[in-house]
């Protein structure tokens, strides 16, 4: 499941980032909680959040994670899409809540074993 | 008629007010200025390095006493005072206006700069810099908090007293780090590499830019990427707890033969009871900290976990000082990082 992959199980949008990337979801990760997010020792994470601020991109950097997701459509700021292309990391926004998000993913990953 | 001058810092007003109205400004400083300056900015006040003997004029006086001053002392700015009290600054300038309009002889009252822009002694040194930069004028008159002119201060005495600590910080740095001496030599020996990175307090905007520049400092550098990511865990968390809990500090990466240090120094409050504040989920910060996503007392419990070896120091009321270091296993060390770290 690579970051358009994402965008189209979610409804949403790629704010930031490369569309084409090769990366693929390892593990999702929904959390609003960034000392949370930083616990987690899983690989090419796609993080979940609300925190629609800098700091879920910079986050989203020190794990390596392969994108982030704003749910709920929330507003980005334009210094959050600034950090996201600079850090080089997707950026979608959906708007979709966090549960129907993850919901969603976990769908689309059971089609995706069962393929 | 008398001109008050226009002190654009309230009067009366402590070291710690000034301090508490301009939080350093990382970017505003230079964003990558080592810990030295950062804290030499901080610690000296404009008191330290201005020249206390003030060449000053009485009002009265005229624009040719003022030239003949000026000349004998090699000034270019003469403050205009009596009694302690400045009404205005005769510059090089209004002598070559006095010259050509042939005013020479009139009082230097009439022809003085009366709008002044002033320093107060208690201000950081960070303060005068940012008048230097903010303004064009060569000196600034330096009051005391009763308004009595105390001193002058130009960017030479800024520069040269800047200097002089940094020297004398440089050798107390040497000494610290290498008992031995020869602290170069040995560094270079080692492939020695350290970078600094100033936190501003309360600045969440830019918190966390240390961390990602540590990361990809570290991915350049082929370390293994599992051990990259622990560093930049701890390196997150600790500019975090800066930026939140103190009055400003500094991260520090260095980058050894076989070990990787994370230094995160501050000024601030301290920490009271260190062991209760590594533990998971205690935390003091407030609701707009836990709404940036932070604040949930896993800080220092997380740089903890990920780091092999882990110390901190705090005195209530100075300073944190946390050091993390992590081992690089020499096979690790030559093996080519991952694409994804």
């Amino acid at each position: 499941m690579t970051i358009t992959d994402v965008v189209k199980i979610l409804d949403g949008k790629l704010i930031a980032g490369d569309a084409s990337s090769p990366r693929v979801v390892g593990a999702v990760v929904a959390n609003d909680l960034m000392s949370d997010v930083l616990l987690n020792d899983a690989d090419d994470i796609l993080l979940l959040t609300s925190l629609a601020s800098d700091q879920s991109i910079r986050t989203a950097h020190i794990v390596g994670a392969m994108g982030v997701v704003i749910h709920n459509a929330k507003p980005l700021s334009e210094t959050m899409i600034k950090v996201a292309n600079d850090l080089a990391i997707p950026l979608v926004s959906s708007p979709l809540s966090k549960y129907d998000a993850c919901v969603r993913l976990h769908d689309a990953f059971v089609a995706e074993e069962r393929a | 008629m008398e001109y008050n001058p226009v002190i654009l810092q309230g009067q009366h007003t402590s070291d710690d007010e000034i301090l508490a109205r301009t939080p350093l400004d990382a970017k505003a400083l230079g964003g990558d200025s080592s810990e030295i300056i950062m804290e030499l900015l901080q610690r000296f006040k404009v008191r330290d390095v201005m020249k206390r003997q003030v060449i000053s004029i009485p009002r009265k006086a005229t624009l040719r006493d003022a030239q003949r001053l000026m000349r004998d002392n090699r000034i270019s700015g003469l403050p205009v005072s009596e009694n302690g009290r400045l009404y205005g600054i005769v510059s090089v300038n209004d002598i070559i206006n006095g010259l050509d309009g042939c005013w020479m002889d009139e009082a230097c009252e009439s022809h003085m700069a009366k709008n002044l822009v002033v320093l107060e002694a208690g201000m950081p040194l960070a303060f005068a810099l940012r008048y230097f930069n903010n303004y064009t004028y060569g000196r600034f008159p330096v009051l005391d908090s009763d308004r009595k002119l105390v001193g002058i201060v130009s960017q030479r005495d800024v520069m040269r007293a800047l200097l002089y600590e940094l020297s004398v910080e440089i050798r107390k740095l040497e000494r610290k780090t290498s008992p031995k001496g020869d602290q170069v030599r040995q560094e270079a020996k080692e492939n020695f590499f350290r970078k600094e990175w100033a936190v501003v307090h309360n600045d969440l905007s830019r918190a966390g830019h240390a961390a990602n520049a540590i990361k990809g400092i570290l991915r350049e550098r082929k370390i293994d990427r599992t051990i990259v990511r622990r560093v930049a865990v701890a390196a997150y968390e600790l500019e975090i707890n800066i930026c939140i809990h103190s009055h400003g500090g500094v991260i520090v990466l260095l980058i050894s033969d076989d070990k990787i240090t994370i230094t995160a120094k501050d000024r601030g409050p301290g920490i009271p009871d260190i062991e209760w504040a590594c533990r998971d989920g205690t935390s003091t910060a407030n609701d707009w900290i836990r709404s940036m996503g932070f604040g949930a007392g896993m800080g220092l419990s997380n740089s903890k976990r990920v780091a092999d070896e882990f110390t901190i120091q705090s005195e209530v009321g100075k300073f944190t000082k946390v050091v993390c270091v992590y081992n690089i296993p020499h096979a690790q060390q030559a093996a080519e990082g991952g694409a994804q770290a």
